[in-house]
């Protein structure tokens, strides 16, 4: 069937609308914007304050006609679908259907108009900067909003529930008035990113040349390979083989990956490293297709699994033999119990892998279930599931496949000591039963387990070899951006024949070549530091104090129990503690966005149940994980400047604190570029100077280092370090033990909400049974100098400290 | 943070087959369709009542109770500026207030809340997955079920990284109280863009994170293992279908509408 051009024919609105179903990109759309849109409208349909200052005015309406105008028919879908989820909490009914239709046309219909109203019409891009756009935007708005109010005015009067006169125009001005005050300024901050992501409507549409690819994706072919979609040759090759794989990024300067080419055979383990942007994840997603059917850019070379060429194949039909884990395993559940996720594959995977009868699919289930260690949690829901249990379901919904490679991007980064405990102990039982895995990771102590490590960077593989065979070569490791073994690191330079990877091999090697362990006096034996009941050992003149706090959220869930603790000014403090521990709310008490169930939170002597949240953010700035829960702002500039202005900083004063926070972060020329056009690095850096721009004397730092490569950490730590001498008191959430043995002061480790220990970090590390009690492990170096009955914490003090017998 | 009204029990009612619960929920909205009178009304108001009783979802109810009066009120209160009678009650200027304008307001208010109960009922009894596929065995696409039960996962999670944007813009300074509508309207951009920004970067990898687990467009999002109609089932429907057929009889036959509204 042709389909017309015209915007205005009925046949066009038909297939535009039904072209959002054949695509997965646009139903995700769809179902977000079905999210969003729900998530505003809940509490209005049922009465419920879920977020107090988030949702006193209806800013939802402002929702589809702003989607509408980036997404397209995606909008409308999601429009409709949101309303009527909305209503599933409580106010479904027959008027449903014409809420459904009306906030669909709601969502369609300002697509429909910009850009197709004749002389009114402004331009392609739907912001609004100017007067034409303004007016184009006002027509938009008050034609959209007219018809969603008749549609659902009409329908409910037809219902005989209510007056047509009397809801309609509620609606119309409603929708009017939201949209109007709200559309500008939130497509003035959206439609770039949107269009820096390949998201608009015009880049989401195929390119017909290929199923599934995008329009603004390029494949450079062989022009001696005639074969077409769906076909491939199999040949004899290694089980993976990647040859002559490049790819750009749309936008980006230079190609990620340039000629790179690498073989991997069947029931090899892989580990990919390199710095951040070394191409890592490019490679992993080329495997199955991800690259170039879904990321936009240009594209040459062959990656070929089991022979199949990974390009010309669908990315679900290669389901059941390449496997892919993503590094946020939350985008992964899409389910609500554990035992509907690995169902899930199974009976919407590729036909000819499924089982065909239930009770073979049940088996499989449980088999998968005991493999990930997950039996027992059928009926769980997943986000109710630790970080590790999720990651290791994410993993399992993958297995139950039994897909020949697995495939898995950064899987360690959100995990905490025991979840990646866990999850090694799985991939190591994998790895014996011959499967073949490739992982992207950062971390040189997580990839001993694999057969070869592969380098990347300049968009090649720089070095492949055995991960044993880089522990001697710390100067490498270091080149390619990656943090080197640390025990390697103390035994470089002593001339031995061999270099230990774990603790057991160190103590060997020590014995072999009598070494031992004899530090300086200022590094000696340490008391442990095992929390008593009364009060903390440190004491000191007080930045902040918490006096017998306790804590229980609404639900009924206590985070803290008798809580008391002192932190002097100027001190370093981590909090260490598995997931669920209570350390966040430790730290979300102290700036007052919690108030204490029971006892009181001092702050410099201010009482944070009395204190406002302008004199708390002026006293503690709260760096959180995410940096883009906060980033909103279209210029770093203003990003920074938001916290000053809140307080109520003169614009001179304003000035003068931002110039100093982007300087303090190494962000100094970049004041004029959009936020979220910058790497994850340096978003977390201009979420450090948003903070540090309200100039607070207690700074905390939420897993400051969450998704950074070896060199960023480095960087982020040392700026932290910096800001330490200054004289700010800085709280460091983190899982990553050797962090805090390196740059701590002091350790305040918890668990189930209570403070098991506190004291200098030496102290805490010296009492292996306390960490471990806490579901933590010593770092390496400080358990291989307990043996000599010494706690050392860096690779200095334990080079310093190696002594032949 | 669970928002979903399902109440997981094994009343008889929760162990109807989804199709079941949807195609009754159908019945009662035309039940209460084709009656206006209110005794009639009320009389569908009290079974859905025991219905709900029966299905122990009353606490569902006692947390909608105030919408319900509310509504009702509402209905009550406006309808008789608008439907005119023989029976003059009040005259308030240009408005004549009669009895059957306000049997009228009474029994649509009744309407309302035979809909919302009904629906409240459904969904006290029903998963959301089972809810959606109750509508792709009734004939919805399934790609359409399938970004249904997407975005009914993904709501608990915006509304937890709302939270999480509210306190880390709190964390700055962001001043939630302020009273005035300007003020209001300032404080949306920084709590709106990060919560469509946080969700949209994540598109294309939820998008990639789907097709990898091998769900495609047009060839996926199917069971394979449907549930299966138990003789319940039929019993109810069987059940509702008489109760239908007799009030659409009894409509036929003139009962159960208010006579001269106009």
């Amino acid at each position: 069937m042709k389909v017309p051009s015209s915007s205005w024919h009925p046949l066009r609105w038909v297939y535009d609308l039904s072209q959002v179903w054949r695509d997965t990109r646009q139903i995700v759309l769809v179902a977000q914007i079905a999210a969003i849109y729900a998530a505003i409208l809940i509490p209005f349909k049922v009465g419920i304050p879920l977020i107090p200052g988030f949702a006193e005015l209806r800013p939802a309406n402002a929702i589809p006609i702003v989607a509408s105008l980036l997404f397209g028919p995606a909008a409308a879908w999601g429009a409709g679908i949101g309303n009527m989820i909305a209503d599933c909490f409580g106010t479904l009914g027959p008027a449903s259907l014409f809420g459904f239709f009306g906030n669909f046309l709601l969502g369609y219909v300002p697509y429909l108009l910009w850009g197709n109203m004749g002389p009114l019409s402004s331009g392609e891009e739907p912001i609004v900067k100017s007067w034409r756009q303004g007016l184009e935007f006002v027509v938009v708005c008050l034609v959209a909003s007219c018809i969603c109010a008749a549609t659902i005015g009409w329908g409910v009067e037809l219902l005989g529930l209510l007056p047509f006169v009397l809801l309609a125009p509620l609606i119309f001005f409603n929708n009017v008035i939201m949209g109007l005050l709200l559309g500008p300024p939130l497509l003035l901050f959206l439609y770039p990113r949107v269009k820096r992501w390949g998201l608009r409507y015009v880049d989401l549409r195929s390119s017909g040349k290929f199923p599934g690819l995008r329009s603004d994706t390029q494949i450079l072919a062989d022009p001696s390979d005639q074969q077409t979609f769906g076909q491939e040759a199999i040949r004899d090759e290694p089980f993976i083989s990647v040859r002559d794989l490049t790819f750009r990024y749309k936008d980006a300067e230079r190609p990620v990956l340039s000629q790179l080419s690498l073989e991997i055979n069947q029931g090899e383990s892989v580990v990919l490293m390199g710095r951040s942007g070394s191409g890592k994840s490019t490679l992993c997603y080329a495997m199955n297709g991800l690259i170039p059917q879904f990321v936009a850019g240009q594209f040459s070379g062959s990656v070929k699994v089991d022979g199949k060429d990974s390009t010309r194949r669908h990315v679900w039909e290669q389901a059941g033999t390449v496997g892919m884990v993503f590094q946020d395993f939350e985008t992964q559940l899409i389910s609500t119990n554990v035992e509907r996720e690995l169902r899930y594959p199974l009976e919407n995977g590729d036909p000819s892998l499924r089982p065909q009868d239930p009770e073979t699919m049940t088996r499989r289930i449980q088999g998968t279930l005991r493999l990930v260690g997950l039996t027992g949690l059928e009926q769980r829901d997943p986000l109710t599931l630790s970080g590790g249990q999720r990651q290791r379901l994410v993993v399992g919904s993958v297995l139950v496949q039994e897909p020949a490679v697995v495939v898995m991007d950064q899987p360690m980064t959100d995990l905490d000591p025991a979840g990646r405990k866990r999850l090694i102990q799985l991939l190591h039982r994998l790895r014996r039963e011959g499967m073949t895995l490739v992982l992207a990771e950062h971390d040189s102590e997580e990839a001993l387990w694999a057969d070869r490590i592969c380098l990347l960077d300049q968009g090649k593989v720089a070095w492949a070899g055995p991960p044993r065979d880089l522990l001697g070569q710390p100067a490498l490791a270091t080149k390619y951006g990656i943090r080197p073994f640390p025990l390697a690191q103390c035994f470089s330079g002593l001339d031995l024949p061999t270099l230990p990877a774990t603790v057991e091999e160190a103590w060997q090697l020590a014995d072999e070549h009598g070494l031992r362990v004899d530090p300086p006096p200022e590094l000696g034996p340490v008391q442990s530091h095992q929390k008593e009941s009364k009060g903390s050992p440190l004491q000191g003149t007080s930045g902040f104090r918490l006096e017998q706090v306790s804590f229980v959220y609404e639900g009924g869930l206590q985070a803290l129990k008798n809580f008391s603790v002192s932190v002097s000014e100027g001190e370093f403090v981590a909090v260490l503690g598995e997931n669920g521990s209570g350390k966040s709310t430790f730290a979300k008490l102290l700036n007052g966005l919690l108030l204490p169930t029971e006892g009181r939170v001092l702050v410099e002597e201010l009482d944070t149940k009395t204190a406002s949240m302008s004199q708390l953010a002026s006293l503690v700035g709260h760096v959180f994980q995410n940096p883009d829960h906060q980033i909103f702002a279209e210029t770093v500039w203003n990003e920074v400047a938001f916290g000053p202005q809140n307080m109520g900083c003169p614009p001179e004063e304003c000035q003068q604190r931002v110039a100093a926070a982007l300087e303090a972060v190494g962000l100094c020329g970049a004041g004029e570029q959009d936020p979220f056009s910058l790497t994850k690095g340096e978003r977390q850096r201009v979420a450090v100077a948003s903070v540090l721009a309200a100039r607070p004397r207690i700074l905390i730092f939420d897993e400051p280092t969450t998704g950074l490569d070896a060199e960023e950490s480095r960087r982020m730590m040392e700026m932290i370090k910096q800001f330490n001498r200054q004289g700010h008191t800085i709280i460091m959430i983190t899982h990553t033990m050797w962090l805090a043995a390196e740059y701590a002061t002091r350790c305040l480790l918890m668990k189930d909400g209570q403070l098991i220990g506190d004291g200098p970090t030496r102290g805490i590390f010296s009492d292996s049974a306390l960490v471990e009690s806490a579901s933590l492990e010593v770092p390496a170096l400080s358990r291989f100098t307990q043996r000599w009955g010494h706690t050392l914490l860096t690779v200095e003090e334990v080079r310093a400290s190696l002594k032949r017998s | 943070m669970n928002l979903s009204l399902y109440l997981d029990s094994g009343t008889w009612v929760h162990l109807l087959d989804g199709r079941t619960k949807v195609v009754c929920l159908l019945m009662l909205f035309v039940l209460a369709l084709i009656f206006s009178d209110p005794s009639y009304l009320l009389g569908l108001t009290v079974l859905v009542l025991f219905l709900i009783i029966r299905a122990r979802a009353l606490a569902n109810l006692r947390k909608m109770w105030i919408l319900l009066v509310l509504l009702f009120v509402y209905s009550t209160v406006l309808w008789p500026f608008f439907v005119q009678g023989q029976t003059t009650l009040a005259v308030l200027g240009n408005f004549v207030i009669t009895m059957e304008g306000v049997a009228h307001g009474v029994g649509m208010g009744l309407r309302l809340d035979v809909f919302l109960m009904s629906g409240i009922l459904l969904l006290s009894t029903t998963a959301i997955e089972d809810f959606a596929q109750a509508l792709h065995q009734l004939g919805l696409p399934r790609s359409v079920g399938f970004a249904l039960s997407l975005a009914f996962r993904w709501v608990p999670t915006l509304l937890g990284s709302v939270t999480t944007i509210v306190q880390a813009q709190r964390a700055r300074g962001l001043d939630l109280a302020s009273a005035t509508i300007l003020g209001k309207i300032r404080r949306y951009p920084p709590l709106v863009v990060p919560l469509i920004g946080h969700t949209l970067r994540q598109t294309n990898l939820l998008a990639m994170a789907l097709e990898s687990k091998g769900v495609g467009p047009g060839r996926g999002h199917r069971r394979a293992v449907g549930t299966k109609m138990h003789w319940r089932d039929y019993v109810t429907l069987m059940g509702m279908g008489v109760v239908l057929a007799f009030g659409i009889w009894l409509r036929m036959n003139g009962y159960g509408t208010l006579p001269s509204v106009g």
